[in-house]
């Protein structure tokens, strides 16, 4: 696939075969209110496509109008060649909306095949997912039960009752602690060694983690949609923020800015492998952020 | 890949109407059950002339679970899951309606077979006007009144963001939702034994109307855009 420079109005992204995701031309909003403007682009490869942009960029507009919750005001958007409709969408693509989507007055079984015979799953899928996010423990608690984590374990794993080609994830790792948002990338970083994932987050370290495109939307237009190693700088560096106070004695030799450890490392990839040595020194991690991201410029 | 057919989902959201309002569920049928046993007990015509009126007033506060889950789906991105996945608009708030008739169907059932049962028991006999009355003003207003209440409250919070309160349906409960059985109830009271059959009629009537109106208007009043949460 070949990738857009960035521009004001970029042209579609072509390849040679059918696309699996195919935005042409689409305005959409809500109530005859535009927010997004003449999107067009091609998604073939299977990757995980980052969705980048300021609150108000039109990112959760875009997955609506991708899932085909809202109807297109112009151009039209084609999933495997055909045009996104309301019964149709639902056998080739996956949606998690930024909201948990529990229904109340359900245990988390129960919410579990509630979503798996909406899409047409069986039970023997809400055993095999409640055992993959490892849920298993709390399948019979009720939903008002759970802390926001579980909440929005349960709310993950209904994108993995049924395989589908594309999966439209709205920030997944949202209000997550670090350990559970490093579970779902992997999983969401297996999952596109074969489908396509669309992925919103405002986490920059996160998307240069798991991203292989950037699809940035500023004030409802396409604005970039590259390779993300096309916009990486020449140095990789995170921050470290700890939970305890002082200094830990496994990052006495790490820089300091603010709250801020600094580590340079080769790249995104090493981040873990560091994570876990300091993780069995020890040391409690509050938070973790690429300084300096080249993908800050695109909240810019 | 073949389309599975969609689940109607109906028994999923009565179950959990049921589950959500239970609180007020059985407030309604157990305040409901003791009037209807009062006044089953109580000597004169007030059980064929009273009893009728309240019926509709108590059901409507038991369907508050059905408007809980139409509230609380549409605040917690329920709705934007079940439309991604190919669920129409429509289904949804046909499911909703089904739920609360079906709270209405327990409240009004359960009183009448406790009032009637009782009044058998009791060798007491079962006048004609209350015959009538139940099935010309209790029922059609239970069923109409509960509709007509579903469908504004529906419509009301699709319109505003979605929260607790006033802009849900259980905030207009109290003002819309006992308001055709409560202006009801007023007007064949101050009317007189001789003309509250007519009264009774002809609130049944216009709230039926009312709510058929509303229900034509599902389509234009509530397009999908205004039941996903705030983006």
């Amino acid at each position: 696939m070949r990738t857009a420079p960035l521009a004001s109005s970029p042209a579609p992204v072509r390849s040679g075969g059918t696309p699996r995701i195919s935005c042409r031309g689409v305005s959409s909003g809500y109530l005859g209110k535009r927010v997004l403007e003449e999107i067009s682009f091609d998604i073939e490869e299977p990757a995980v496509y980052v969705v980048l942009g300021p609150n108000g960029a039109g990112k959760t507009t875009l997955f609506r109008t991708l899932a085909g919750i809202l109807r297109p005001y112009r151009g039209e958007v084609l999933i495997g060649g055909e045009t996104v409709d309301l019964q149709g969408s639902r056998d080739h693509l996956h949606y998690l909306s930024h909201m948990d989507g529990i229904p109340d007055g359900l245990n988390v079984r129960e919410a579990l095949r509630f979503y798996a015979r909406v899409q047409g799953a069986g039970a023997e899928d809400v055993e095999r997912v409640l055992s993959l996010l490892d849920i298993g423990s709390m399948a019979d608690r009720y939903l008002s039960q759970l802390s926001a984590g579980q909440r929005k374990r349960v709310s993950i794993a209904r994108v993995f009752l049924r395989e589908r080609e594309i999966y439209l994830l709205d920030e997944p790792t949202a209000n997550l602690d670090p350990k559970l948002s490093r579970e779902i990338r992997e999983l969401i970083l297996n999952l596109s060694r074969e489908k396509v994932v669309l992925y919103s987050s405002h986490n920059l370290f996160e998307a240069r983690e798991i991203g292989r495109y950037v699809i940035a939307i500023k004030a409802g237009r396409l604005a970039l949609f590259d390779r993300i190693e096309n916009l990486r700088g020449e140095h990789f560096v995170i921050g470290v923020r700890v939970l305890d106070p002082g200094t830990p004695p496994a990052l006495a030799d790490f820089a300091r800015q603010g709250d801020y450890y600094l580590r340079e490392l080769p790249g995104p990839e090493a981040v873990p492998a560091l994570l876990h040595e300091l993780d069995a020194q020890g040391v409690r991690i509050r938070e973790v952020r690429e300084m300096n991201n080249p993908l800050e410029d695109l909240f810019a | 890949m073949a389309s599975a057919p969609l689940p109607s989902l109906l028994g999923t959201t009565i179950r959990r109407a049921f589950i959500v309002g239970r609180v007020n569920l059985v407030i309604a049928t157990v305040v409901s059950l003791l009037w209807g046993t009062i006044l089953s007990l109580t000597p004169g015509s007030s059980f064929a002339s009273l009893f009728p009126l309240l019926l509709p007033i108590l059901g409507t506060i038991g369907t508050v679970g059905a408007m809980l889950v139409f509230t609380n789906d549409r605040a917690k991105g329920v709705f934007e899951y079940l439309i991604a996945y190919g669920v129409p608009p429509h289904r949804i708030f046909t499911n909703v309606l089904g739920a609360a008739f079906t709270m209405i169907a327990v409240v009004d059932g359960l009183t009448l077979a406790v009032a009637l049962s009782l009044r058998v028991a009791l060798g007491l006999a079962i006048p004609i006007a209350f015959t009538a009355a139940i099935l010309g003003y209790s029922l059609p207003m239970s069923f109409g009144g509960s509709a007509l209440t579903a469908a504004a409250g529906m419509f009301w919070t699709s319109l505003s963001s979605p929260r607790q309160g006033m802009n849900s349906p259980l905030g207009l409960l109290p003002l819309l939702g006992v308001a055709p059985g409560g202006l009801g109830f007023i007007l064949a009271e101050a009317a007189g034994p001789a003309d509250q059959a007519y009264v009774e009629v002809g609130a049944v009537s216009i709230v039926i109307v009312l709510a058929l109106v509303l229900l034509s208007l599902e389509s234009r009043l509530m397009p999908r855009e205004r039941l996903l949460s705030p983006a």
